[in-house]
């Protein structure tokens, strides 16, 4: 290969697309269509598609609108990644190729395919309306424009980041709950949801979170910050995750699901010992019940590997033990206090 | 098939607003949203600025008074003073009422809406959210709407009125994701479909499908548009892709320099430089362009705004939005490179005819938004009065078509209208001898306009462009659509929504030439001042046989008399 | 010898007690010598942060303090511990209100938090002060006959506003130390993926369909072996693997390796002397 063709730096080049391909009507499966086309530096991957659907094949299918970056709707997988086809460079991605010169272009996932890149957004909408992401104004409807809510600085820092979603629908695309079961709540959605609860002006934040804590909702996310990283907006999605759980806890307390329970542990432990006991935690999270049926099988061959975690009384408390249970505890004066000051104002 | 109440078209900030007003009035309606895309997607969201309303929470001696004068003057005295006078009367209740339902406004130190100075407006009344205003609107009133339970049809294209003599039935659309064609039986229909400012292709910030099928379907329909011939330009567009260049970086102490390395603003404004007031500016580039001055590329001749010499911390500081867009859609950083710039179009006033009700000449069809023209912004807008006008007047036209829907009952449509859809839809497909790519006519479309109907206008060059549109349109008799699916078929929408551009198209030219006078942002060069004895009047255009019926409509006066418009 | 404090976490005490015999066995093959922490208590998991951000705040400042009075920094070989001691530490780093309050009660232990010491991971260390030259020279036995599929685990990756070393998608780290060892890595989906861990608990089936993919794609790309930096993930890809497999359908298996693991093989030491034989897939 000579050097021409592999610099990236020269102001046009011949770049490949090989993208997604499927139409319902005539492929029993998608495959993949590789078009080589000539490109100026600067051009972005949105506009290369336009290229292409103007000039070599018109049935390709995307959806984009203001090409601008603000609407959200030309999310795809580029080179593996969801992202916003308008604000993608071409010669940016020619870095990221697993094979030279190549740039893959698929649509998103987790959502139901219509056609090449194109999926079905109806399934966000839906979760949106199901978890009442809106702001249910705490003044009645008759009496709207007659005057504001007045909003502080700190009421309003609260939700403005999160006012940024596009609803594009990246971060539900590289979600690896979503991925298991599409009955997950997503991130995008509790993102609104975290959103309204903490929106001074709203009064169904109870209702809400309610919901939010039923199955498939908070407390199935696994903290792989994907979300969050593939964010087109760079917004923190995971600080709205733990927002929502945070509330949960101070405000439902930690009876109504395993995975506060599961949380609570952890406190509770470190309280104690300084150290987790993992052989109860199962126990904890989920009761005797469901241990003895989902982890009971396999202990039998952790005890032959004797991989399995020390009984409680065997968990060695850290050094110091004593010094630091009354510095934890004197922390938890501190959060009283602190709980006693907020109810207070 | 039970006709609807009301069928919306068009799912932005105007048609939204309509819905939710229209399930206030009466919660017992059955309205249907029509949008092409998921409404969340709409125009609107693009709108950073602000919306205007004299709420005085800035500046405490602003008035409503006040509000009118200043878009009546910025209008060049071609908006209608009682509509004006709506706008602005409606104004702080309409953002109370957002904020009431939970727009996310910035604020000021005492809790309340946060405002600020806006180009033509008197004191700070432009209310914000930091600048991402128009996103932050419009999913409020999707988050409403979805509240209320309004239906929405996404991802459907409409197509066409059904009339009966002077009043509508409702209309035909396209699912775009089965491509079935549907009859929507309505007792009253609401455009707000979005303004026509992409028929200048890449010499438009526009979305791409900002393409006036509203407008263009009204006008197929019969019913008359006004004052198609007002576009506003922004100086400073991306070359590529015609995106803003907020004035933010001329504010910062960016050069505009031309292809000689000549900082070309002295020439036009020797004091003011690179911030003298907008349409100057635009013009200023335009002139640079034409007279050959400017840098060749093959997306067109442009110019260098040079923000270099400002050094990178402060563009990383103060210009970091305008740095990254510039990263993102044109692959130029601003610290090393000049970004590539020309004029760009960005906003119609013209549109679908309305009185202050949203009331078009077909009984049972409202218009509301940039899709209509009531007029409130005349022969030129001012910034922050575009969102403002999609909620004012499409939340009057929810309302107006919602106390209207009960009192009619329209014959249905059918199945036979249905199917002439279909098969006119299917011709587009059928493989013929000589066929057209409907990319090359867009792109021509963009080019003609851009050069004969542009920022500068004169009768040679606009008979020209009149000339071109009608090749245009012949050549589009053959245009062929090659993905013959049904599912999400977007090589046919863009077709479609080509002949909309193209119909519209003409009653630009045809309103730029009649106009022998220069207003607002209407600039002819052989008559380039204002006529106020010929030409204070609205243009109408009204589809006669294959083209645009001219006509003339008084301007609604009120206490403002004409003055000249200087700042 | 290069020291450096040592973080025990607590699933290397209990579960994956292999990690830190590992270590012990070729530390000073590397010149390096990690000094265990015993006073050091539990990071909290991904948990304590939203239960009472304010002890979750004490009981790292607490960890990093530790290290601090050794004036050394802290190394941690579990990635979940690593994310959490780290964002704990942007936390106290970013407020001066709550190092104040944190360290007010510190200093009855005489200790002070005072943001001196980095918090690494274990496989930082190797690249950035060991170095991948000194390592290659080092190999006794190179992986070469081993096609490795390398699984990151998310919390050394993201979020790449507390972590910051690596790519957070197209990360390059462990396939550069697995290159130095002579092993083969190969590309695939995965590698920067979730095992599952943290839902374990709450949402089993989900986390098992999870982990059930990632081996499944190892397995389909024809590696011999999964290396992992962390130990969570291990427990779930090597501890879960046949329930997570059978689950989908699959048949196979496929052993998982932590990374202080085939350190210690390519630098010459036993399987059974590396406690390899504690694994549940072998």
């Amino acid at each position: 290969m000579s050097d021409s063709t592999i610099q990236h730096n020269e102001d046009s080049r011949d770049v490949t697309f090989r993208v997604h391909r499927f139409n319902p009507q005539v492929d029993s499966k998608p495959y993949f269509d590789d078009y080589t086309i000539r490109l100026e530096k600067g051009i972005t991957v949105l506009r290369a598609l336009n290229y292409i659907k103007e000039h070599v094949d018109a049935s390709l299918t995307f959806r984009a609108f203001c090409q601008a970056g603000i609407c959200g709707s030309c999310a795809m997988r580029v080179n593996n990644m969801s992202k916003l086809a308008c604000t993608t460079q071409v010669w940016d991605e020619l870095d990221k190729c697993r094979e030279p010169g190549i740039i893959k272009v698929e649509p998103l996932r987790n959502l139901p395919l219509i056609k090449d890149l194109v999926v079905e957004m109806d399934p966000l909408v839906e979760k949106m309306k199901g978890y009442s992401n809106w702001v249910d104004s705490k003044m009645p409807e008759e009496n709207w424009g007659r005057k504001e809510f007045p909003v502080s600085e700190a009421e309003f820092l609260k939700y403005d980041k999160a006012t940024d979603c596009i609803l594009c629908a990246s971060c539900v695309s590289e979600c690896t709950i979503l991925r298991a079961n599409k009955q997950y709540v997503s991130p995008a959605v509790l993102l609104k949801s975290y959103r309204m609860n903490v929106d001074s002006r709203d009064s169904m934040h109870e209702q809400r979170l309610a919901g939010l804590v039923k199955d498939h909702g908070v407390w199935d996310c696994t903290h792989c910050y994907r979300c969050q990283e593939s964010c087109v907006k760079h917004i923190p999605i995971m600080d709205a995750i733990h927002g929502i759980r945070e509330e949960a806890i101070a405000e439902r307390g930690v009876k109504d699901t395993s995975g506060a329970r599961h949380a609570e542990a952890f406190m509770e432990d470190i309280g104690k010992k300084g150290k987790l006991v993992e052989a109860t935690l199962p126990i904890r999270t989920n009761g005797v019940v469901w241990t003895m049926k989902n982890l009971l099988p396999m202990a039998f061959k952790m005890v032959l590997k004797r991989r399995t975690p020390p009984p409680p009384p065997l968990v060695k408390s850290t050094k110091d033990i004593e010094k630091f249970r009354a510095e934890f505890r004197e922390m938890s004066g501190h959060v009283a206090k602190d709980h006693a000051k907020k109810s207070g104002e | 098939m039970k006709p609807f109440d009301i069928v919306i078209v068009g799912g932005g900030g105007a048609g939204l607003y309509a819905a939710m007003e229209a399930m206030k009035t009466n919660p017992g309606l059955n309205i249907a949203v029509l949008s092409k895309i998921y409404p969340n997607r709409s125009h609107t969201s693009a709108a950073q600025g602000g919306a205007n309303a004299a709420l005085a929470n800035k500046a405490k001696d602003d008035t409503v008074e006040m509000h009118i004068f200043d878009t009546i003057k910025g209008s060049d005295y071609l908006a209608d003073q009682d509509a004006v006078e709506v706008l602005c009367s409606e104004a702080p209740k309409i953002i109370r009422e957002l904020e009431n339902m939970g727009t996310p406004w910035s604020r000021l130190e005492d809790n309340t809406i946060a405002q600020r100075p806006f180009g033509g407006a008197g004191r700070p009344r432009c209310c914000y959210c930091a600048d991402k205003t128009g996103h932050t609107i419009l999913q409020t009133l999707y988050e409403q709407c979805l509240r209320k339970g309004v239906f929405f049809f996404n991802e459907y294209f409409a197509l066409d009125l059904c009339v009966d003599g002077s009043r509508s039935r409702g209309l035909i659309a396209m699912n775009i994701k089965t491509g079935r064609i549907e009859a929507f039986p309505a007792k009253t229909v609401i455009f707000a479909t979005g303004g026509y400012a992409k028929m200048y292709w890449n010499r438009s910030s526009n979305a791409a499908g900002n393409t006036g099928d509203g407008q263009a379907i009204a006008y197929r329909a019969g019913i008359s548009l006004k004052d198609m011939e007002f576009v506003q330009f922004h100086p400073t567009g991306l070359r590529k892709s015609g995106l803003l260049v907020t004035e933010g970086a001329r504010g910062e102490g960016g050069y505009l320099v031309n292809a000689l390395g000549e900082r070309f603003m002295s020439r036009y404004a020797p004091e003011k430089m690179e911030l003298g007031p907008r349409d100057l500016v635009s013009r200023s580039l335009e002139t640079e362009i034409l007279e050959g001055r400017g840098f060749d590329s093959p997306a067109g001749k442009y110019l260098h705004l040079d923000l270099r010499h400002l050094g990178p911390e402060l563009i990383k500081s103060r210009l970091p939005q305008i740095r990254e867009m510039c990263m993102y859609f044109e692959g130029v950083d601003p610290i090393d490179e000049p970004i590539p710039v020309r004029p760009t179009a960005h906003y119609s006033m013209g549109g679908i005819d309305t009185d202050n009700f949203g009331r078009t000449g077909m009984e049972g069809v409202y218009a509301a938004g940039e899709c209509g023209c009531v007029s409130v912004h005349g022969a030129n807008r001012l910034g922050g009065n575009s969102l403002l006008d999609i909620l004012v007047f499409g939340r009057i036209a929810g309302r107006a078509a919602a106390e209207e829907a009960g009192k009619f009952n329209p014959s249905p449509i059918s199945e036979t209208e249905v199917t002439a859809k279909e098969l006119e839809l299917r011709s587009f497909m059928q493989p013929s001898g000589h066929y057209e790519r409907y990319g090359s006519l867009r792109e021509d479309l963009g080019h003609t306009l851009g050069m004969n109907v542009g920022i500068y206008r004169e009768a040679t060059k606009i008979r020209q462009g009149i000339e071109e549109i009608a090749t245009l349109k012949e050549r589009f008799s053959h245009v062929r659509v090659f993905d013959s699916g049904d599912v999400y078929n977007t090589n046919l929408l863009q077709v479609l929504e080509l002949r909309n551009m193209l119909d519209l198209a003409e009653t630009v030219a045809a309103g730029a030439l009649v106009r022998e006078e220069s207003r607002g942002s209407h600039t002819r060069t052989d008559f380039p001042t204002r006529d106020d004895i010929n030409w204070h009047r609205h243009t109408t255009y009204t589809l006669e046989g294959t083209g645009p019926r001219l006509g003339f409509k008084p301007v609604v006066m009120g206490r403002y008399e004409l003055q000249e418009r200087t700042y | 010898m290069k020291q450096y404090a040592y973080y025990q976490s607590c699933i290397n005490e209990s579960m994956t007690k292999e990690v830190d015999r590992s270590i012990e066995l070729w530390q000073h093959d590397l010149g390096i010598e990690m000094v265990k922490l015993h006073e050091s208590t539990c990071c909290g998991g991904s948990n304590l942060d939203y239960v009472s951000p304010k002890h979750f705040a004490l009981v790292n400042a607490r960890n990093i303090a530790a290290a601090e009075k050794l004036g050394l920094d802290l190394v941690v070989s579990c990635n979940t511990c690593l994310m959490t001691i780290r964002s704990a530490k942007k936390k106290l780093d970013e407020s001066a209100e709550l190092r104040t309050e944190v360290n007010e009660i510190l200093s009855k232990e005489g200790l002070q938090y005072r943001g001196t010491s980095e918090v690494r991971h274990l496989l930082w260390v190797l690249i950035d002060d060991v170095g991948l030259d000194t390592i290659r020279e080092k190999v006794k036995v190179p992986l070469s006959k081993l096609r490795i599929a390398p699984f990151y685990g998310c919390h050394i990756l993201r979020p790449s506003t507390v972590l910051g070393k690596d790519n957070p998608m197209e990360p390059t780290s462990l396939d550069q130390l697995l290159d130095a060892l002579g092993g083969k890595t190969i590309r695939y989906d995965h590698k920067n993926r979730c095992c599952g861990f943290h839902t374990l608990l709450v949402a089993e089936e989900e986390s098992l369909n999870v982990a059930a993919e990632a081996l499944q794609e190892a397995m389909d790309e024809k590696a011999d072996c999964i290396v992992t930096p962390c130990p969570l993930c291990h427990t779930v890809l090597d501890g879960y693997q046949a329930k997570a497999l059978k689950k989908s359908g699959s048949h196979g298996s496929i052993p998982v390796y932590h990374l202080s693991e085939v350190v210690g093989l390519a630098l010459g030491f036993t399987e059974r002397q590396l406690g390899i034989r504690r694994h549940i897939v072998t």
